[in-house]
C-alpha cells in the first residue's frame, strides 16, 4: 500500500469513526483525522511551477497546518492538513532565482478562489448560461467516454478536437500523444498575446523556431522595439533580475536603454531615452540603424549572415533606408537615427529586441526580422550580453491554429478545452462563440466557469496547480533551464481531479483503448518522484542528463514526443517592408487602438484574483476598472478630462471607458489594458469593465496569420462626464512639477 | 549591539512591476476592500509605486518610487498617539500595538509619507480565501490603524532562529517580503548598524536621498536616484 492510498483509507475510516463518536446525525461536521506530516506553526516549503504564465518560473510554496473545509469521497467536511500559504521564487531555480512577480504571488488564489469549481458539473441551462449541476466523476468519465466510443465507433476520430494553450511541457505532450493515437489531429493552441511571429522570424533568420533568452547582465546598450520585458512578455521575472544587473551591477558601467514605441508601457518608463515612432514602421528603424552602421563602416553587412541575407537590399547596403527616408517613415528625426545607430555600435554588446505590438501588425514578420538582422550585424547573438537560444531536450509540439475550429465545414463534433478562454480573448468578429455553439459536445476541464467552459456540455475541474503534479518546460528565460516537474504542494480540497490523469483514465475505459498503452498516472509519466525539500530543477551547471540523489533524474528528455516540429527553413525568399495595412479609414477612425497585455492580468486569464484587481497598475494606478489612456494635449484640446466617459468606436464595434489622460502616449493613438470586461468569470471579474478585444478587426499578420491586435483603427467621443467607473489609488496622474525634481536628478 | 533596521530603494533598479505589493498582501494578511470601498480610496497597500511624469510626449520620462513606512527616527506618527500604539521599538521599527489602538487616525494625518491605512470596516476573506492567511501574522479589525512592519514577524522568527542556533544574523539571510519578492533587488533591507551590511553601505552612496527630508523626520529609508546615461568613455 503505497503513502496514497493509505491516506484515502484513513480518511474513509476517519470519517466513520467520526460519525459514529457524535453520534448525532444533527450534527453535520465531519471531521477527517488529520494529516501525519504537519506540525503546527511549523512551515514545510515544497517545490512548485508557477503556471500563469509561459516563463515556468520555479517556486516555493510555504505550507503551513490550517482547517479546511473539504470533499473526501463524495463528503464534504473539515481536516487539519497542510495549506499552502505564500509562494515564493525559487533561489535555487534559474529562472526565478528567487524572485517572482506580481501575478505569480497571486497564483495562490487560484486554489483558494470561492467559485472555483469543486466537482464534475453537467450543465443544465442554456449554453452560455453558466448553469450546470454537480456530477460524480463515474458518471462524468462514462459521458465522456461514451461520447468518444460513438466516434471512434463512426469511424470518426477526426472529429475530435482538443483546445489549450501552447505551454510547452508534458501536459501538452501527453494531450498530443493520446490525440494521435486516437486517431484525431494535433491540438488546436490559442494564445491572445502568441510569440509566434517572432518564433517564425527567429526560425528564419537564425534557425531557431523558438524565443530568445536575453543576457542583459552584461549587456551595455539595449534597444528594445516594444517588448513589455519588465512586464508581461516572455520570461519577466528572469529578464527583470538580469535588468537590475545590467544597471546597477556591472561595477560601475551601466547600460543603456532605449525604448521605441508609440506608447509608453511600464518597461518603456524605465528607459534613458523613449523613441516614439509611427505603429508598423519598427523595421523600418531597425533597419535605418543598420544602414547607418553598415554606411559608417562600423560593421560589414555580410557580418548578419543568414538574419541580413532575408532582408532585401541587405547586401546592396540597404539604400532605401538612409536616415531621411526612416524619419519619413517612421517620424523618428535622420539626426536621431544616426546617433542612436553610432550609440548602438560602438557600446558592446549591444542587443536589439522586438516584441509585442510591433509584432501584432500586417507586417509584424518584416519588423521582427529587421531586428534580428540588426543584432545579427553587430555580432551579439549568440553572445554574452546578446541573444541567445536555450537548448531544448526536446521538440515543440506540433499544434493548429484556433481558425482551423472555426469555420462552418471544420466543426469538430467533440471539443475538448483545457485552460484557454478564446471567447473572450478574440476578437467579436472572429465570432469564436458561434463557432462553439456549433459543435456537439464540449466538455472543459477548467476551475471556474467562465466565457468558454460555459458553453461546455461537461465541466470536468483539475486540481489546482498547488495539488497537482506539474511539468514545464520552458524556452526561454535561462540558458541552463531544463524541464522541471514538482508534486503536489497540498492534498485537493475538493473533489477535482487532475486533468492529465482523467486523460489517462479515459483513454483506457474506451472501447477501445488507446493502444499501445500510456502510464496510469501524470506522475508514472513523469518518471520522477522529487524528493522532499530538494529544488526539482537541476541546479546551474548540472546536466539535464544527471541522476538526483535518488537515482530519478529530475529533468527529462525521454523519447516522449511527438514528431519533430516542423521548422521553418530559410525561405530563400527576401523578404521586403510593406505599409502597415491598418483596419478602418483615417478620415473617418483617426486613432490607432492599441490594447496591450495588463500588468496584472496579462489577457485577462487572471482577472479573477481579487490581489490583483486590487492591485494598482503601475502607470495609471487603476483598480477593479477599464479605462482608456489619450494623450494628455490631445485630450485637452478635445475638452476630455480625468474619468470622463469616452466612447471608442472601431468598424466592429465600440465600447466605453473612462479617459486618463497621460503624457506617454502618442496624439493620435488611443490605449486600453485588456483583462476587464468578462461577463462571467466569478465574482470579481464577471460585469467588470469593458473588452478591448471585443472590437478588434479580424486583421492578421499577413505571413504568419496571427492576430494583428495593434492594425485596428477607432474614433473616439466623449459620451459624458466621469461615472465613477474609473477607480485610482493615486490622486491625478500628473504631478506638480515641483514635486518631480527630487534632489540627485 | 542592537539592530537598527533599515532599507535602501535603488531606483535605477526599480521597474514599477509591482511584485513588492502583492508579496506585501500575500505575508501580511492585507485585505483587499473591493471596488467600492477602493474608489472610496480605502484600499490598503503598505508599499505602493508611485509614479511622475517629467515633460510631454514624446520628450517624456518616468520615475517610479516604491513608498513604504519609512520608520523613521522622529516620526510625527508617534508623538500623536494618545494610547502609545504606534511608538519606536528597540531595533529602531516604527511599530504599531494594534490592541492598543483605539482609532484616532491621528498617526495617519501626522504621517508625510501617506503610509498609515485605517480599518473602516473589519475585513472579510470569502472562503476558502481564508485559508491563505498567514498564522504568523495578526489580522486587525475594524477601527484600528495599520501600517508596514518590515515584516516584523520574520524578524522576530529570525531572532529566535540565530539564538536558538548560537549565531549572528549573515547580511541578507533576513528580508521582507516586498525585498525578498523583487525581481531587480531594487529593496535591499538590513541592519542599518553594521557598517559592512549592504544597506548600511548603499545607504552612504552619492545617490542616496531620503524622502521629504526638509521634514526632519528623519527617515531609515534611503533612496538611490536614478542615474542618467553618459558616454562611458567621455570620462
Amino acid at each position: 500500500m503505497d503513502r496514497r492510498h493509505f491516506i484515502k483509507l484513513t480518511a474513509i475510516t476517519g470519517t466513520t469513526a467520526a460519525l459514529t463518536a457524535c453520534g448525532n446525525p444533527e450534527n453535520q461536521v465531519i471531521r477527517f483525522i488529520p494529516e501525519e506530516d504537519i506540525v503546527p506553526g511549523v512551515a514545510v516549503w515544497k517545490p512548485s511551477i508557477c503556471p500563469l504564465c509561459q516563463a515556468g518560473c520555479g517556486v516555493l510554496a510555504r505550507v503551513m497546518e490550517g482547517e479546511a473545509e473539504v470533499f473526501r469521497n463524495g463528503q464534504p467536511g473539515v481536516i487539519r492538513m497542510g495549506l499552502v500559504k505564500k509562494l515564493e521564487g525559487n533561489p535555487a531555480d534559474p529562472i526565478s532565482q528567487g524572485k517572482l512577480c506580481a501575478r505569480g504571488q497571486a497564483a495562490v488564489q487560484v486554489t483558494y478562489h470561492p467559485d472555483r469549481l469543486g466537482s464534475p458539473q453537467r450543465r443544465v441551462g442554456e449554453r452560455g448560461s453558466g448553469q450546470f449541476k454537480p456530477i460524480s466523476w463515474d458518471e462524468a468519465i462514462a459521458e465522456l467516454v461514451g461520447t468518444l466510443d460513438a466516434l471512434a465507433a463512426a469511424g470518426d476520430q477526426g472529429a475530435l478536437a482538443f483546445l489549450t494553450r501552447p505551454r510547452r511541457g508534458r501536459r501538452l505532450d501527453l494531450v498530443a500523444q493520446l490525440l494521435a493515437r486516437f486517431g484525431a489531429k494535433p491540438p488546436v493552441a490559442y494564445e491572445l498575446f502568441s510569440d509566434d511571429v517572432l518564433r517564425r522570424a527567429n526560425a528564419m533568420s537564425f534557425g531557431s523556431h523558438q524565443l530568445p533568452t536575453l543576457d542583459l547582465e552584461h549587456t551595455r546598450y539595449l534597444i528594445n522595439f516594444g517588448a513589455d520585458f519588465l512586464g508581461t512578455w516572455n520570461s519577466a521575472v528572469a529578464q527583470s533580475v538580469a535588468y537590475g544587473r545590467m544597471r546597477q551591477g556591472q561595477g560601475g558601467l551601466r547600460g543603456k536603454f532605449v525604448h521605441v514605441e508609440p506608447r509608453l508601457s511600464q518597461t518603456g518608463a524605465n528607459a534613458d531615452e523613449f523613441v516614439a515612432i509611427k505603429p508598423g514602421t519598427e523595421g523600418v528603424l531597425a533597419l535605418g540603424l543598420a544602414h547607418v552602421i553598415m554606411v559608417a563602416g562600423i560593421r560589414q553587412g555580410s557580418a548578419a549572415g543568414r538574419a541580413g541575407a532575408v532582408i532585401e537590399g541587405w547586401s546592396a547596403g540597404l539604400a532605401d533606408y538612409t536616415p531621411d527616408k526612416v524619419e519619413q517613415r517612421t517620424g523618428v528625426k535622420a539626426a536621431k537615427v544616426e546617433r542612436l545607430a553610432k550609440e548602438f555600435a560602438s557600446h558592446l554588446p549591444a542587443v536589439a529586441l522586438v516584441a509585442g505590438a510591433p509584432l501584432a501588425h500586417t507586417n509584424g514578420l518584416f519588423n521582427a526580422l529587421a531586428v534580428n538582422a540588426l543584432n545579427a550585424l553587430v555580432g551579439s547573438v549568440g553572445q554574452p550580453g546578446g541573444v541567445a537560444f536555450a537548448p531544448q531536450p526536446s521538440a515543440a509540439v506540433v499544434t493548429r491554429p484556433l481558425q482551423e475550429i472555426l469555420a462552418a465545414n471544420t466543426v469538430p463534433k467533440v471539443l475538448l478545452v483545457d485552460d484557454v478562454n478564446p471567447v473572450f480573448a478574440s476578437p467579436a468578429s472572429w465570432q469564436v462563440k458561434d463557432a462553439l455553439l456549433r459543435v456537439p459536445f464540449i466538455a472543459s476541464f477548467g476551475s471556474f466557469i467562465d466565457e468558454t467552459s460555459a458553453l461546455a456540455d461537461l465541466i470536468l475541474p483539475d486540481h489546482s496547480f498547488l495539488e497537482s503534479w506539474v511539468h514545464a518546460a520552458p524556452e526561454s528565460g535561462s540558458m541552463t533551464a531544463v524541464p522541471v516537474s514538482a508534486g503536489p504542494a497540498m492534498r485537493p480540497l475538493y473533489d477535482t481531479r487532475s486533468t492529465p490523469d482523467v486523460l489517462l483514465d479515459v483513454s483506457r475505459r474506451l472501447a477501445k483503448p488507446i493502444s499501445p498503452a500510456l502510464p496510469n498516472t501524470f506522475e508514472e509519466l513523469l518518471g520522477a518522484d522529487t524528493p522532499k525539500g530538494v529544488s526539482p530543477r537541476t541546479p546551474k551547471g548540472v546536466s539535464p542528463h544527471t541522476a538526483s540523489g535518488d537515482g530519478r533524474t529530475t529533468g527529462g528528455d525521454k523519447p516522449f514526443l511527438f514528431a519533430e516540429a516542423p521548422r521553418a527553413k530559410a525561405e530563400g525568399l527576401s523578404v521586403r517592408y510593406t505599409d502597415p495595412q491598418f483596419d478602418g479609414d483615417a478620415a473617418q477612425y483617426p486613432y490607432h487602438f492599441m490594447p496591450y497585455p495588463s500588468q496584472s492580468f496579462l489577457d485577462g486569464s487572471l482577472a479573477h484574483l481579487p490581489w490583483l484587481q486590487e492591485l494598482p497598475d503601475p502607470m495609471t494606478s487603476g483598480m477593479w476598472c477599464s479605462w482608456v489612456e489619450i494623450n494628455a494635449q490631445a485630450a485637452e484640446k478635445a475638452g476630455i478630462h480625468l474619468g470622463d466617459l469616452i466612447e471608442i468606436t472601431s468598424a466592429h464595434g465600440s465600447v466605453r471607458a473612462p479617459a486618463v489622460p497621460s503624457p506617454g502616449i502618442a496624439p493620435d493613438a488611443v490605449a486600453m489594458p485588456v483583462g476587464q470586461g468578462h461577463t462571467m468569470f466569478t465574482r470579481y471579474a464577471s460585469g467588470r469593465g469593458v473588452n478591448p478585444i471585443a472590437i478588434l478587426a479580424p486583421s492578421v499578420e499577413a505571413a504568419t496569420r496571427q492576430l494583428a491586435w495593434s492594425a485596428t483603427r477607432v474614433k473616439i467621443a466623449r459620451v459624458g462626464g466621469p461615472d465613477a467607473s474609473l477607480i485610482l489609488f493615486a490622486g491625478a496622474t500628473r504631478e506638480r512639477p515641483e514635486e518631480t525634481h527630487g534632489r540627485g536628478d | 549591539m542592537a539592530y537598527r533596521w533599515g532599507m535602501a530603494v535603488d531606483l535605477d533598479r526599480c521597474t514599477g512591476c509591482e511584485a513588492c505589493v502583492t508579496a506585501c498582501h500575500a505575508e501580511n494578511n492585507i485585505p483587499t476592500v473591493g471596488a467600492g470601498q477602493a474608489a472610496r480610496g480605502r484600499a490598503m497597500h503598505w508599499i505602493r509605486v508611485e509614479r511622475y511624469y517629467e515633460g510631454d510626449f514624446p520628450d517624456v520620462r518616468v520615475k517610479f518610487r516604491p513608498v513604504l513606512c519609512q520608520h523613521c527616527d522622529a516620526a510625527p506618527c508617534e508623538a500623536v498617539c494618545p494610547t502609545y500604539a504606534s511608538h519606536q521599538s528597540e531595533d529602531g521599527l516604527n511599530a504599531q500595538v494594534y490592541n492598543r489602538c483605539i482609532g484616532t487616525r491621528y498617526c495617519g494625518n501626522a504621517c508625510m509619507y501617506n503610509v498609515r491605512f485605517f480599518n473602516f470596516f473589519n475585513p472579510e476573506w470569502e472562503k476558502p480565501l481564508n485559508l491563505q492567511l498567514n498564522p504568523d501574522v495578526s489580522i486587525r479589525s475594524v477601527g484600528v490603524m495599520e501600517k508596514c512592519t518590515f515584516c516584523v514577524q520574520r524578524i522576530k522568527a529570525a531572532k529566535v532562529l540565530i539564538k536558538s542556533e548560537n549565531r549572528d544574523l549573515k547580511d541578507g539571510e533576513l528580508q521582507p517580503a516586498c525585498a525578498q519578492a523583487c525581481p531587480t533587488t531594487a529593496l535591499v533591507f538590513g541592519d542599518l548598524n553594521d557598517p559592512e551590511s549592504r544597506v548600511a553601505r548603499l545607504s552612504h552612496s552619492p545617490r542616496g536621498t531620503k524622502l521629504l527630508e526638509d521634514l526632519g523626520a528623519e527617515p531609515k529609508v534611503t533612496y538611490l536616484q536614478k542615474q542618467a546615461w553618459y558616454e562611458p568613455d567621455a570620462h
